[in-house]
């Protein structure tokens, strides 16, 4: 972005209604241009927001992490330069450089290393904290030269990279990747040494607006995508097997087609961390059968579901795989090598983010790896991803079976051995429920979001209350499947968030979960922030039937009702087709 | 105005988007109010990027005025040319 895109950008800004998102950035540097730059990347991820950028002093590093520690805001950005750990790694003080200063120097950045350390941790317990490491050269402070590495500047990156390491463990602490920032900005194109005299901004303008894009990225999360659809023959290996058989299809060095390997690592990787894998190929399906028998490969065929191999259009086999996992077409990514499947795909799916397979291009592969790790990448992993693609292929099991024989939703759960655990506990906070409210949409109230810090003041507050559902069955376990938040008063319950994911459908638990609102509670009626959204359809029509007509924003469920509708609906409105 | 001083007037209006055109080629840092020292050095990075130029910037204060900037646009352009 260059900075008069950026200023420009931040006029609409101004003019935002939405509510403010703060974020505190704490840097010893003047941020001058930086703030322009982050102002305008926070506003590209926030569409909907007015950003506020709360600023300490310049020249005042320490100051400025003490001022964090009281700041009122929902995220918090560390960016420190080496002249923050000592005056003398910077170009703006005239201290000598001898050798034996060069421990002093060191002693001095490791105290101040801890004071990081230390602010980080307690900031982290408020809002989340995203730390960037020295972007900026070392100056030439030691005595060997330049091509050598001085025991000095690497006892220097050491104190700082155990910095990172410590804090990137914390819950709340995101840690700017420096592999990131090399890639996008070189380190000699980095420091503006007039500019760091004249004004002490010390970044030339591409290097702030590189920083401030990635320190943007760290502070809103995008959402990661689910499920990934890859074609076969060119995609995952190198040959089409119809063409060339099963032993003629390979993915190694001797063919000179090791990037494919390449490839199937990276998907066997994203399946172990619950990414969905999907295949969608034109090919005979026995070939391709055969094809996974194969012992080389480097992804089992364990970790793809569903497997869609027909003759027939990439768009219907896409759409029958959306079917299946039960997910909109925008949380997926599409490979194909044929530019012709791409299209028809993307014709059919607008949403779906569809990607070119570089074949016989290995920089190019490497390169889609890259941007792959990006759409999928998390935080952590959870419970629930370990079990995801597991619990898809025993839903689709269990549908089957309930086809075949007949069982309807309602007695299947006891057939099914359910299991439906309720959990109220507020702390510790778990960041699966947070993950679920903000990804859910079809069984979702109302389509609200909260950042980290809003959630977390949100459950602070001694009147708010958190349901936590679990789900087990017979099939095995879905885990965590269903949040809701509220408040309660004194006969009324009020519901300000409720999401369910949509592998849970179909279970009943929705009525489990006002049954035991009800119950738990002991109130008369529960109020519903109901508002209803593009995309929560299935949650309309449960609550359709609930009320006997299309509920309304603010609908309130009274005990009476929900008991005798409940009863009728034994057997529920099928939902699981949203 | 030429092709130069147009260019030169749009950074001005990137930085400085209240002023109406014939504000902005009168504008001076004694004129205009929001015109302070983050303004000029704003304006100093606005026209780098622009024009693809380094300013030499050793006394910022005299880039004071749109006129300042206009000559010293002209005089680069001369050497260059």
């Amino acid at each position: 972005m260059k900075l008069v895109e950026a200023l420009g950008l931040l006029r609409n800004v101004k003019s935002r209604k939405g509510e403010a998102y703060r974020c505190f950035l704490a840097t010893g540097a003047n941020p001058l241009h930086l703030t322009t730059f982050l102002t305008a990347e926070l506003a590209l991820v926030l569409p909907d927001q007015r950003i506020e950028l709360q600023q300490g002093l310049y020249g005042d590093f320490v100051g400025n992490l003490s001022r964090l520690a009281d700041a009122n805001a929902d995220s918090a950005i560390v960016l420190m330069e080496w002249s923050d750990l000592d005056p003398r790694l910077g170009i703006r003080t005239a201290s000598p450089w001898t050798p034996s200063s060069c421990a002093d120097i060191l002693s001095n950045v490791n105290a101040r290393v801890l004071e990081v350390q230390q602010s980080v941790e307690k900031a982290s317990q408020r809002m989340p904290v995203v730390l960037s490491t020295p972007t900026l050269p070392i100056p030439p402070i030691s005595f060997v030269p330049g091509w050598q590495a001085s025991s000095f500047e690497l006892e220097l990156k050491i104190a700082v990279q155990s910095l990172a390491s410590g804090v990137s463990q914390l819950a709340q602490v995101r840690v700017l990747n420096p592999q990131r920032v090399d890639l996008v900005s070189p380190l000699q194109d980095r420091l503006d040494i007039e500019s760091e005299l004249l004004t002490g901004f010390p970044y030339k303008l591409p290097h702030a607006s590189a920083l401030a894009n990635l320190l943007a990225n760290l502070v809103r999360k995008p959402v990661p995508k689910k499920g990934l659809i890859t074609d076969l023959d060119d995609t995952l290996w190198r040959g089409i097997v119809g063409e060339v058989g099963i032993d003629g299809i390979s993915w190694d060095l001797d063919h000179h087609s090791q990037m494919h390997a390449f490839y199937q690592r990276l998907l066997g990787a994203l399946s172990t961390e619950g990414v969905l894998i999907a295949v969608a190929s034109k090919n005979e399906l026995s070939m391709v059968e055969k094809a996974f028998t194969r012992k080389d490969l480097a992804i089992t065929v364990n970790s793809i579901f569903p497997m869609e191999v027909s003759w027939g259009p990439k768009s219907e086999a896409t759409s029958r795989i959306l079917k299946t996992w039960n997910i909109a077409a925008d949380s997926v990514v599409f490979i194909d090598d044929s530019p012709l499947e791409l299209a028809e795909v993307k014709a059919s799916h607008p949403g779906m983010e569809c990607i070119q397979f570089p074949t016989k291009d290995a920089a190019g592969i490497y390169s889609l790896s890259l941007r792959l790790r990006d759409l999928f990448g998390k935080s952590a992993i959870l419970e629930e991803d370990a079990i995801r693609a597991e619990s898809i292929r025993r839903s689709h099991t269990r549908i089957s079976n309930e086809e075949t024989a007949k069982t309807t939703p309602a007695n299947f759960l006891e057939q099914a051995q359910a299991e439906i655990s309720f959990n109220f506990s507020k702390l510790p906070l778990d960041p699966r429920a947070l993950e679920l409210v903000n990804k859910t949409n079809q069984f979702n109230l109302n389509g609200k979001r909260y950042t980290e810090a809003s959630w977390q003041n949100y459950l602070q507050d001694s009147g708010s209350l958190l349901l936590v559902v679990s789900y087990t069955d017979k099939y095995g376990p879905l885990g965590k499947i269903a949040v809701v938040a509220g408040r309660r008063d004194a006969k009324k319950l009020k519901v300000d968030t409720w999401v369910m994911s949509c592998r849970a459908f179909s279970r009943r638990i929705e009525y489990k979960t006002l049954e035991e609102l009800f119950t738990k509670f002991d109130v008369d009626e529960i109020e519903l922030d109901f508002v209803p959204t593009e995309r929560n359809s299935p949650l309309r029509e449960f609550l359709t039937v609930i009320f006997g007509e299309a509920p309304s924003p603010g609908c309130v469920i009274s005990r009476n009702v929900f008991e005798s509708r409940s009863k009728l609906a034994q057997v529920p409105q099928e939902i699981a087709n949203g | 105005m030429d092709e130069l001083e147009k260019r030169l007037a749009a950074c001005f209006s990137t930085v400085m988007p209240e002023l109406t055109a014939e504000e902005i080629r009168q504008a001076s840092a004694t004129t205009v109010k929001s015109w302070d020292s983050v303004a000029t050095v704003t304006l100093i990075a606005v026209v780098e990027e622009e024009f693809g130029i380094s300013v030499e910037v050793d006394d910022p204060a005299r880039f004071d005025s749109f006129q300042r900037f206009l000559e010293y646009l002209r005089e680069v352009e001369k050497n260059a040319g």
